[in-house]
């Protein structure tokens, strides 16, 4: 009789352990969740969407509202930030805002790409699909753009498609239009900017 | 001496001195590199202190010279400002330099001596774990300057931590506190850099010296011919200590003439961070993942189920390295000897893990060369072929001459 005791007392504690401790356990996955920091959207850091305009993002000209004439032909690019006309906001809190502006004659892109430029000039996502740095470089003789930090290169007349180097896939179009000489966006980038996580759900849009 | 006197009646200080202050170390150039190691770490304490009295962990903007800057950005300024600050800036990053380098190779030392093999298979464990824990908190360190070259090198960090699949998002978030860079990314990684992974290190390095002691090092191979069945050495005090003495002292005299002749990650050179990314090149220790980045094609993906996929980025920045360390993880348990090894073995007696070691070092010799690829206009073919090839050739023609030199004993 002791000993039936015994195991039934034993076997209670066990389980109020084993449930004690499960608690504590899916409690703290709770705090561990927290561990990630929310994302806070200002006006700043808004992605662009049709009607903002573009500015010049570096160098002499920063700021400036960028017109269709100011790309030189050919390339190289200009990195741009969106702009909201209505509020003024340069929306550069956000680096996956950055983009680069091009302009090449309408016929030198492929029907795909040129769906998304309006007077030969386009628009990219500036933001390397490898590991996320600036893509900074031009190289003249090629027309294309290289990433500096692996060495990635897309090519503007193919909808950016990866033509050398590890980047996994190409750089999101962002739709543009020209009105009265200045460039205008048509739309948000068309899929994901940057590296993707090695976890992503299936992409709604691009 | 009474002071003596006094402590010992109290914590019985004669028995602590037999205990562990007489502990035998076997006397042999090679076994300077864990020390090496140490007095590393003990300096990058100390001069970590110094910095973190003068830095501030923040990357808002703030005025400075009629610019807007990142704080820390500016604290780095001035702490290059104060007397000495600049060298004793540039003697921590050196001395991280040296810890990863005098770890590597006192890892490299071990392995070519066999010295992991039973009993010591634990120690070998916390001694990848405190090389992995090493290079993590050197690459956390570089991210704090918050210069144009820091925030690169820890944008592509996170990219890779990103990659992994199904998780990679949520720990690359964690650790760099969303998505990188964000106002939560330099206090929690300064967090990490300067109070988590030095207790970690610290907590790794005492269990570490802690088993050595109840272990005992691996005797020398002179020992077996001088005094066989004994450990042969030198007690750590007075000898030991007095040496340990002179060397860090050394190390010391030679780090500071180092740091103080080529400053290391000089901010302003880098400016403060940019739009547009410069071309830069990682700390050497970083360069073969580099090099092996930039040969993988685009065209290497798994889609894995749930939407996931391997890519280009984890195969180089994660499965790549974690194979190799998984493999040095695993090697202890490959050895199924059932005596405790006493001596270490030479590394002539040993033709196939010698050559193999060469190989693996040649390896990273070529992985670190294919990081010059756009500057040699070297295609990815050839970089493969020579990947794959020289590290083979390498342990080959090793294997070959040294069986050839040393004849066919094992």
């Amino acid at each position: 009789m002791a000993d039936k005791t015994d195991t039934t007392r034993r076997a209670i504690l066990q389980a109020s352990l084993g449930a004690g401790l499960g608690l504590a356990g899916l409690s703290a996955l709770w705090v561990a969740g927290g561990l990630k920091p929310k994302k806070e959207v200002t006006p700043e850091s808004e992605p662009p969407k049709a009607g903002d305009r573009f500015v010049v993002a570096q160098g002499p000209d920063k700021g400036k509202l960028i017109t269709a004439e100011m790309l030189p032909l050919e390339g190289p690019f200009v990195l741009a930030w969106p702009k909201d006309p209505k509020t003024g906001v340069v929306k550069n809190a956000e680096r996956n805002n950055l983009a680069m502006l091009i302009r090449f004659n309408p016929d030198e892109y492929d029907e795909k790409t040129r769906r998304y430029t309006d007077r030969g000039v386009a628009a990219f996502s500036a933001i390397c699909t490898h590991l996320g740095c600036t893509v900074s470089q031009w190289i003249a003789d090629k027309k294309v753009f290289l990433c500096p930090c692996h060495k990635g290169q897309y090519d503007p007349r193919h909808g950016a498609q990866v033509i050398g180097g590890p980047p996994p896939r190409p750089l999101p179009m962002l739709p543009v239009k020209v009105e009265n000489g200045e460039v205008v966006a048509a739309g948000g980038f068309l899929s994901p900017v940057g590296p993707m996580a090695g976890f992503a759900l299936p992409r709604s849009e691009g | 001496m009474s002071v003596y006197k006094w402590l010992d009646e109290r914590l019985d200080l004669d028995r602590l001195n037999k205990k562990f202050m007489r502990k035998a170390f076997p006397v042999h150039h090679s076994f300077f590199l864990g020390e090496i190691t140490l007095f590393s770490f003990i300096t990058l304490v100390l001069t970590g202190i110094f910095l973190t009295f003068g830095y501030e962990p923040s990357s808002r903007l703030v005025k400075h010279a009629g610019e807007q800057l990142p704080a820390a950005y500016v604290s780095v300024l001035y702490i290059d400002s104060l007397p000495f600050g600049r060298v004793l800036r540039s003697a921590h990053h050196w001395a991280a330099h040296i810890m990863v380098a005098a770890a590597f190779l006192h890892m490299l030392r071990i392995l070519i001596s066999g010295a992991y093999k039973k009993p010591r298979e634990i120690n070998w464990l916390l001694g990848l774990l405190l090389l992995g824990a090493t290079v993590v908190t050197a690459f956390v360190g570089y991210s704090l300057p918050y210069d144009a070259f820091s925030v690169t090198a820890t944008q592509i960090g996170y990219g890779i931590g990103k990659s992994i699949p199904y998780v990679g998002d949520w720990i690359a978030q964690v650790m760099f506190g969303g998505e990188y860079p964000t106002l939560h990314s330099i206090p929690r990684l300064y967090a990490l850099h300067v109070l988590w992974l030095p207790l970690l290190l610290m907590a790794l390095i005492g269990l570490h010296m802690l088993i050595m002691i109840k272990q005992k090092h691996t005797q020398p191979k002179y020992a077996e011919e001088v005094a066989p069945g004994k450990i042969l050495g030198v007690p750590m005090a007075p000898m030991q200590l007095s040496v340990m003495t002179l060397l860090f002292l050394l190390y010391l005299g030679v780090l500071f003439i180092l740091a103080g002749a080529i400053i290391a990650h000089p901010v302003e050179v880098y400016g403060p961070p940019t739009t547009a990314t410069p071309a830069l090149k990682p700390d050497w220790y970083f360069l073969w993942i580099y090099g092996i980045l930039q040969i993988i094609p685009s065209s290497w993906k798994v889609p894995l189920p749930f939407g996931a996929e391997i890519t280009s980025e984890f195969i180089g920045g994660v499965l790549i390295p974690g194979i190799l360390g998984l493999v040095a993880l695993l090697l202890p348990f490959l050895d199924n000897r059932k005596t405790k090894m006493r001596y270490v073995e030479l590394p002539s007696h040993h033709p196939m893990r010698t050559s193999v070691t060469v190989g693996l070092l040649f390896f990273f010799f070529v992985a670190t060369f294919a990081g010059w690829k756009q500057e040699l206009h070297l295609t990815n073919g050839v970089l493969w072929m020579m990947l794959i090839f020289v590290p083979l050739a390498a342990w080959f023609v090793t294997y070959v001459l040294m069986r050839q030199i040393y004849g066919p004993k094992e």
